[in-house]
């Protein structure tokens, strides 16, 4: 068998005729299952810990300050007239943004037939769903009294004696985004199944065995199993295409039924899915390349696939620049004095630098990946992909802060300033995030080991049909 | 073996090394005749279904039918919660709105047929089950890393042991295995019984007590998690307090203290008086205005009432002399704590003509003119003076001239900035900033509302305004005046175009008149 072929081989330049191969090196089944359970299975590693030492010290100050905030009141947090969103919407924005690549590489890739989606898809699920537990955090938290916000749930209340307001946004919003964060579960769990069956048959100790065999749930690879675990694959995702341009056009519409000036545009939707996409791909990035660094997974996780990442990174880039541009043409064209101001105001008001970074992370970062080699080696995507994330940040920043500071009545017009708990929650969310990643890393498989074989079969296949 | 020979026989499984060849003796056995058969593999192999027989499932109908069910849910809730049971009356908006019914409604299909999808599928596989004799084998643990297997059920109508060996061993199946009943223990692991049943044990409490208090009934009040946000003990505005011999519940400020932020300029800078001279020309006047600074809400404080003339109080209108009847004086006005920058309220100029205004006010705006400052004055202009006085300072903001088109009574009309009493010379920098901070006429203070710095800015301003509306090309520097002359050229032609335009359309219409009534006449003319 000729493996050996692909060893060293730069599977970026494309051959005419020929299908890259996606899995490198002389890997067969079982390298593949050793590469990937070695990595739950050993010790961890000193960078691992000392990683995870860090996180979970930021995520337990999280915890600290939402503790803080349900005793004290929301009046811990810079959030003041006329700025009643501040950061906790702005870091629910970004969260959720976040939370879309992941259904998205798992869902419209699969559905699309893109096979490069098999290595990368199981991280980009768990950071998606990790993603969506930072971001509902925060509305839960910005309600007030955190302990009412099950109101939100329709259900008979003998205290309230009434009904959710269906016609509200903000309603649509709890359920796009539970549903959202309960469908990626279900997806990503699933996907998991043969995997932690792996692991389950893999393991020497009683304990573990038993569970990840209870994770498992008995999976035993049974034809008929594998079919109709296929089909429901297939199905959710093609319930998650949908559902993941759902939620974050929900999420715009947050804004964009109000009628806050630099809200109430149409673009919304399209222009938040697209910044979804792209923040959330540069997540996958920034969390990856890392991992795969950290964890020897250079011949699954090939060059190929972080140069498709950062394809997709610069079209959705571009999209989002286009609508940055296509704003402030609407709002000149549309010739309503407050929309003008309002655009005029983010670039030239007294958040441009927030505008500015926004536009320099966002717009002319991502069009370096043009130049193929910033495509292909990895420090450089990283450092791009970082710069991407905090663009996004502060484009939700602009978003919110800048139209809610200055609106129709100049007298009720203010200045937000965070406080140390708005900084706190920030840096504690990240905590948080990168807490429960490095626990996916440790315990969970991070690579989707039976698509990749599954792969990696097709292409020993081709293989032979040439000969 | 012997006890092998107890136990029930399953089947028979052999093992294979790859994908090509697993799929070569699944069409075989197929060929052979054998139906009840499966293969184990550790990713899902294409082709196998057909080359197995394996039937297509009915899992996509399944979760159709709870997609369905979903859509029905959701718009059913929605339109009983918020059409039938309990109408939200908002602006007018329809109870039945089916646009606003769509998101939740899409949300709720997709997330029961995702359900259908996942709990449909391990329904259908019967999964979890966590023991099944074919993992008895420990070369089975492959299954999951790298080894198919062919599996031929004893329940099968041609299962004859020997003859499924040889046929396995025939297709180049290896070790191949005989499948019996799992004989391990059924009981759960003692540790995993022990914390599962904690786990349940104590989840109940919470339940139990929930139910015990929803059947009793109990003297001691509700519980309440938050007790200071379900009672706040902060006194309303204006409400008693038993704390203090005053019985009010807001407080006075602490007779000779200033708060932070307070008083950090000059006395002249909050007054807009040059309060040096007034203490040598009238002391008690300028006694009362510093103890008005110092001590704004001291009760003691001696109120002005000594000095018709001045009156002091935060927008208390200035012309009591003037219009005694219009505004009579509150004499509770005086013991209301006053703003930190009270000063004397000009007198009107009505009353100007008749009581000379000897009062020392500043000549020159205190702060610092600089570009930054007149724009500052400018915004905080725009925003608060314009409304009535205009953004060019004519008098006539949009407030005037909605006034004057509904035919407001008692409105008094605002002054014009450019006028001769209102300039510099008569009206000095400290004199304007006091109008602003404690009003004039229907005019009331704005010292709450504007600090001390913006106010001045906003002289400053007015004084930039005064010029620009008095300017002559002489005040303008060189290199700028062939611009503006271009831009007044401009200007000129277009307000002649403009004229030009009106004449014409007047001279339109009163042709278009003329006409119509000699048509009339013509009209009327044959009718004779």
């Amino acid at each position: 068998m000729s493996l050996a072929i692909t060893q060293g081989l730069d599977n970026t330049v494309e051959r005419p005729g020929e299908r890259a191969p996606l899995v490198l090196g002389d890997s067969t089944y079982s390298s593949i299952t050793e590469s990937v359970s070695q990595i739950a299975e050993r010790p961890p590693t000193k960078a691992w810990v000392i990683g995870f030492m860090i996180s979970a010290s930021l995520a337990s100050w999280f915890g600290i300050c939402i503790a803080y905030l349900i005793y004290t009141g929301v009046g811990v947090w810079g959030n003041m007239n006329p700025v009643f969103w501040g950061w906790p919407i702005v870091n629910f924005v970004f969260w959720v943004g976040i939370g879309h690549a992941g259904t998205l590489i798992s869902a419209i890739l699969y559905l699309f037939r893109q096979d490069w989606r098999t290595s990368i898809n199981r991280a980009a699920e768990a950071m998606t769903i990790f993603a969506v537990v930072c971001a509902g955090t925060f509305p839960g938290i910005h309600v007030g009294r955190a302990w009412l916000a099950f109101w939100l749930a329709p259900y008979p209340s003998l205290n309230l004696w009434m009904w959710p307001q269906f016609r509200s946004p903000l309603l649509w919003d709890v359920f796009a985004v539970s549903t959202y964060g309960t469908v990626s579960l279900l997806f990503w769990y699933m996907g998991m199944i043969p995997d932690l069956a792996t692991f389950r048959d893999r393991s020497r100790n009683k304990y573990r065995r038993m569970a990840y065999g209870i994770l498992a749930l008995g999976w035993s690879g049974s034809s008929r199993h594998w079919m109709r675990y296929e089909k429901a694959y297939a199905l959710l995702a093609a319930f998650a295409a949908p559902l993941v341009l759902s939620v974050h056009t929900i999420v715009s519409f947050d804004f964009a039924v109000s009628q806050v000036p630099g809200w109430h545009t149409t673009i919304f939707p399209p222009y938040f899915v697209a910044g979804a996409v792209f923040s959330g791909f540069a997540m996958v990035l920034t969390l990856m390349i890392p991992a795969r660094q950290i964890f020897s997974l250079e011949k699954l996780i090939t060059v190929r696939h972080l140069e498709n990442m950062c394809k997709v990174i610069l079209a959705t880039g571009t999209i989002v620049g286009l609508a940055y541009g296509t704003e402030f043409f609407i709002a000149w064209y549309g010739q309503v004095a407050e929309e003008k101001f309002a655009f005029i105001n983010r670039a030239f008001g007294p958040y441009w630098w927030a505008y500015w970074i926004m536009v320099t992370c966002n717009v002319i970062s991502p069009q370096l990946f043009w130049i193929k080699s910033n495509r292909t080696i990895p420090w450089r995507i990283v450092v791009i992909s970082i710069f991407v994330n905090i663009g996004m940040w502060f484009e939700r920043f602009v978003i919110v802060i800048t139209s809610l500071s200055r609106d129709y009545l100049p007298s009720a017009w203010g200045y937000f300033s965070p406080t140390w708990v708005d900084w706190s929650m920030l840096v504690g969310s990240f905590g948080l995030f990168f807490t429960l990643f490095l626990l996916f890393c440790r315990f969970m498989p991070i690579i989707n080991m039976a698509e990749v074989k599954s792969t990696l079969a097709g292409q020993l296949h081709h293989h032979h049909g040439d000969h | 073996m012997t006890d092998k020979q107890e136990k029930k026989l399953h089947g028979t499984y052999a093992e294979f090394d790859a994908v090509d060849t697993l799929l070569a003796a699944c069409r075989r056995v197929r060929d052979a005749g054998y139906t009840k058969t499966d293969a184990f593999t550790p990713f899902p192999v294409h082709g196998i279904d057909k080359a197995l027989g394996i039937k297509p499932t009915a899992l996509p109908w399944i979760a159709l039918a709870c997609g369905l069910t979903g859509t029905t849910i959701g718009l059913t809730m929605q339109v009983w919660m918020n059409t039938i049971d309990y109408p939200y009356i908002i602006s007018g908006k329809p109870f039945f709105s089916m646009p606003a019914f769509i998101p939740v409604s899409f949300e709720l299909t997709i997330l029961l047929a995702s359900f259908g999808a996942f709990f449909g599928m391990l329904a259908l596989n019967g999964l979890p089950k966590f023991s099944n004799p074919m993992f008895t084998n420990p070369r089975f643990d492959r299954v999951t890393d790298d080894k198919f297997f062919l599996y031929i059920d004893a329940a099968d109508s041609r299962y004859n042991h020997g003859g499924v060996t040889k046929l396995l061993g025939d297709l180049g199946g290896a070790h191949i295995h005989d499948v019996y009943d799992d004989d391990s223990s059924v009981a759960v692991p003692k540790p995993l019984f022990v914390i599962m049943a904690s786990v349940i044990f104590l989840s109940l409490i919470p339940l139990l007590l929930v139910a015990r208090m929803r059947v009793t009934t109990s003297d001691s009040p509700r519980f309440h998690i938050f007790f200071d946000m379900d009672f706040s003990p902060a006194k309303g505005a204006q409400s008693a307090s038993s704390l203090f011999a005053d019985a009010r519940a807001m407080r006075v400020d602490v007779p000779g203290t200033v708060a932070v932020g307070q008083l950090d300029e000059e006395l002249d800078f909050y007054t807009g008086i040059d309060m040096d001279a007034l203490a040598r020309q009238d002391k008690p006047r300028a006694a009362r205005l510093v103890r008005a600074l110092l001590y704004p809400d001291d009760p003691e404080a001696p109120a002005a009432t000594d000095e018709p003339a001045v009156a002091e109080g935060p927008a208390k209108p200035a012309d009591e002399p003037a219009k005694p009847a219009d505004e009579p004086a509150k004499p509770e006005m005086k013991e209301e704590p006053a703003p930190v920058a009270t000063a004397d309220p000009i007198p009107a100029p009505a009353t100007a003509a008749a009581v000379e205004d000897t009062t020392p006010w500043l000549k020159e705006n205190p702060l610092a003119l600089s570009l930054e400052v007149l724009q500052r004055g400018q915004t905080q202009f725009e925003i608060y003076c314009a409304t009535c006085h205009g953004n060019d300072g004519r008098g006539n903001g949009l407030v005037n001239r909605r006034a004057q088109r509904i035919l407001a009574t008692a409105w008094v009309q605002p002054s014009s900035l450019h006028q001769d009493t209102l300039y510099s010379d008569a009206y000095p920098d400290g004199k304007l900033f006091s109008t602003i901070s404690n009003g004039i006429r229907k005019m009331g203070g704005y010292s709450s509302q504007i600090n001390v710095r913006d106010r001045w800015a906003i002289v400053a301003y007015v004084r930039a305004l005064q010029a620009s509306q008095n300017a002559s090309l002489d005040d303008v520097p060189l290199d700028r005046r062939n611009e503006l002359t271009k831009e007044k050229a401009a200007v000129d032609r277009k307000l002649a175009e403009q004229a030009e335009a009106d004449r014409q359309r007047a001279e339109a219409k009163a042709k278009a008149e003329a006409d119509a009534a000699a048509t009339e006449a013509a009209v009327v003319e044959p009718a004779k």
